[in-house]
């Protein structure tokens, strides 16, 4: 019996379920190793803000314990085995040794919105709180030529260390005249290039800074790009969305304290711990999709029942992010729990060829010429029909001629 | 058999074979793939969710079709060289015979059988150059639809190991670049079925014309795997 049992489990239980995906116990190790030498040269520096973190945890109400659990949290996000929990603890508590500088370019704040706005900071706030954010034009109180100086200190004073964060894309049209810097009239691309020239690395936050975003949707009056495609020879780290999930970017800066280095990116430069793998993947509603249940209209006895959002042209199934594992606003829901589709707005050119709310078969495409717009299935639709009506007048002409030929005159 | 024609043989057994086996798959990928890009019906099956699996069994299906379709334009690609039976890239080499017939096939078409300077005993040159154009897209078929698969193996791991999904990406991710991101690629697998959809159309015509107009029972060649010809016309 136990033998038939285990004959029976070796038939039906998939491979894919004894996939090894650990790197091994040398890749740890040596991995360990190198964090602790970069967190221990990390400790001997000097602090850049005088602020106790424990002090300001226990003053929002979180205890040891509760800071711990955020940091094995934290440790699994990262993809990284147990035994780096209290690295990454002690990462958190080395991050006031950060120095940040922050570029808002062509954009609406809602990224600076989306790591500021919480009702009662959650750890990953405060964390963010306490990295030394050495300059953002929207939290400071500097104004004008004193904001100008505060960032010219920063740049100097902690050359080839600051991680660079930018938000907002760049508009390349009319000469860069579309966005400018104050009094100097610096453009935002001649801003950004000098900026980021001793910056350690450069992080784009958010769909904007990333691929051009919503300012780069047709028709793209002010020619905007992303920054991967202006800044060359820097490490860029991309953590696309609209706005970007502000675990994302905690999990980006631990990693760079953690190890000095940028996490390991896909091809667009997104981190893969974040974006290895696609909404669809890990979807609370993925056994709708695979059932075949599908929301058919708003407000329908599927939409009462979290059906698959698919029809209502949800892109989970085209996105990479981790949105349906992490959510938004600390947990609390992401787009498709609150039961509207994805918009795949981490993807490049999302406000064109994502967010149209319908699947993309019905998705009106422009012609690459411009004019046209038909869905797929209406140009496919006219060549069938180009095609039968090509047929249809051969063979009524082939009716009328009759069955004649000349054959046989040339071989 | 008609007195003054004799048979000649066509399709191999192999052939005919590849050649339904397409016509199947084919058909069961645009049935379900139709849905995948957009459930057009709805399964009225009352149990949860997890007896269902519509979507997944028309996943299932679509993936099948696509691998015999793989698996026959191998061996269609081998034939295309070695085929002890005829070599088709003979046909598609464009020296002057076979664009003179290539030509004269379409002349033939277009002036209703009124001309004829070509030997119909063989597969001639624009029957090659059609099939070939039909093998090519379903190579990018293959392509943009293993793209999107591999979306899935995100991982780099799958139940056959590593090196599928490391392959796939190696052969099919140009195809982001070239159509415009993973959007782009769904675009294109979708509206290349259309032309498919539209070659056999056309496919299905010429076959049931030419065995009208030309009287040798062509329509046959893909069930039994010959024809007929005049015996004075065939040396």
């Amino acid at each position: 019996m136990a033998e038939r049992r285990e004959a029976f489990k070796m038939l039906f239980s998939a491979n894919s379920a004894k996939v090894e995906t650990n790197k091994g116990d040398a890749y740890y190790d040596r991995l360990f190793q190198q964090c602790r030498a970069r967190l221990d040269e990390l400790k001997a520096s000097q602090p850049l803000q005088a602020i106790d973190f424990h002090e300001i945890l226990s003053d929002e109400g979180y205890d040891r314990r509760e800071f711990m659990k955020w940091a094995s949290a934290a440790t699994a996000m990262l993809m990284l085995p147990p035994m780096f929990t209290p690295l990454v603890a002690e990462a958190a508590e080395l991050m006031t040794r950060v120095p940040v500088i922050w570029l808002e370019l062509q954009d609406c704040a809602g990224n600076s919105e989306a790591l500021l706005r919480s009702d009662g900071p959650k750890i990953d706030e405060i964390l963010l709180d306490i990295i030394s954010l050495e300059f953002h034009e929207t939290l400071m109180a500097a104004a004008g030529h004193q904001a100008d100086a505060q960032l010219e200190d920063a740049m100097h004073a902690f050359k080839g260390k600051y991680l660079l964060f930018v938000e907002g894309a760049i508009p390349m049209g009319m000469e860069g005249q579309y966005g400018t810097i104050g009094a100097s009239g610096e453009t935002f691309h001649e801003h950004l290039v000098r900026v980021a020239a001793d910056a350690a690395a450069v992080v784009a936050v958010g769909s904007c800074a990333t691929y051009g975003g919503i300012p780069a949707a047709a028709p793209n009056p002010t020619e905007a790009v992303g920054v991967m495609d202006v800044l060359k020879g820097k490490p860029i780290i991309n953590i696309p969305a609209c706005p970007a999930n502000p675990a994302n970017m905690v999990g980006v800066i631990l990693h760079f304290v953690l190890t000095g280095q940028v996490p390991e990116l896909d091809s667009l430069l997104r981190p893969k711990f974040a974006f290895g793998y696609r909404i669809h993947d890990n979807c609370e509603r993925r056994a709708h999709f695979d059932a075949g249940e599908f929301v058919e209209e708003w407000g329908d006895e599927g939409a009462k029942n979290n059906f698959c959002l698919y029809k209502m042209g949800c892109k989970g199934p085209m996105t990479f992010n981790n949105c349906s594992i992490v959510r938004y606003n600390e947990g609390v829901n992401w787009p498709i729990g609150v039961g509207r589709g994805c918009i795949g707005c981490s993807e490049p050119d999302f406000w064109d060829k994502y967010a149209y709310e319908r699947p993309m078969s019905d998705a009106n495409i422009k012609a690459p010429t411009g004019g046209v717009e038909k869905t797929v299935d209406q140009f496919g639709l006219g060549v069938l029909t180009a095609t039968a009506v090509g047929i249809g007048i051969h063979a009524a002409a082939s009716a009328v001629a009759g069955k004649k030929s000349d054959e046989g005159e040339a071989q | 058999m008609k007195p003054g024609y004799e048979k000649i043989k066509r399709m191999t057994p192999a052939m005919r074979i590849i050649h339904w086996v397409n016509v199947v798959s084919i058909l069961a990928a645009v049935i379900t793939g139709l849905y995948i890009a957009h459930p057009y019906y709805q399964s009225f099956i009352a149990d949860p969710a997890v007896d269902k699996y519509v979507m997944a069994w028309n996943r299932w299906i679509h993936f099948i079709g696509a691998i015999l379709l793989d698996v026959t334009s191998v061996a269609v690609a081998y034939l295309y060289f070695f085929s002890r039976f005829e070599k088709p890239y003979k046909k598609l080499v464009p020296n002057a015979r076979n664009v003179t017939e290539f030509k004269e096939v379409l002349i033939n078409l277009l002036t209703l059988n009124r001309r004829k300077n070509f030997d119909s005993s063989h597969s001639d040159s624009f029957n090659v150059v059609y099939f070939t154009i039909m093998h090519l897209m379903l190579i990018l078929m293959l392509l943009t639809g293993l793209q999107m698969y591999v979306h899935g193996l995100a991982s780099g791991e799958s139940s056959i190991g590593a090196w599928w999904p490391w392959m796939l990406h190696m052969t099919t991710d140009w195809t982001l670049w070239v159509f415009g991101g993973n959007m782009g690629v769904r675009y294109v697998h979708h509206l290349m079925m259309w032309w498919i959809v539209a070659w056999v159309m056309f496919h299905v015509y010429y076959q049931i014309w030419r065995t009208i107009f030309w009287q040798e029972g062509d329509i046959a060649i893909a069930f039994g795997g010959s024809k007929f010809k005049k015996s004075s016309e065939t040396e």
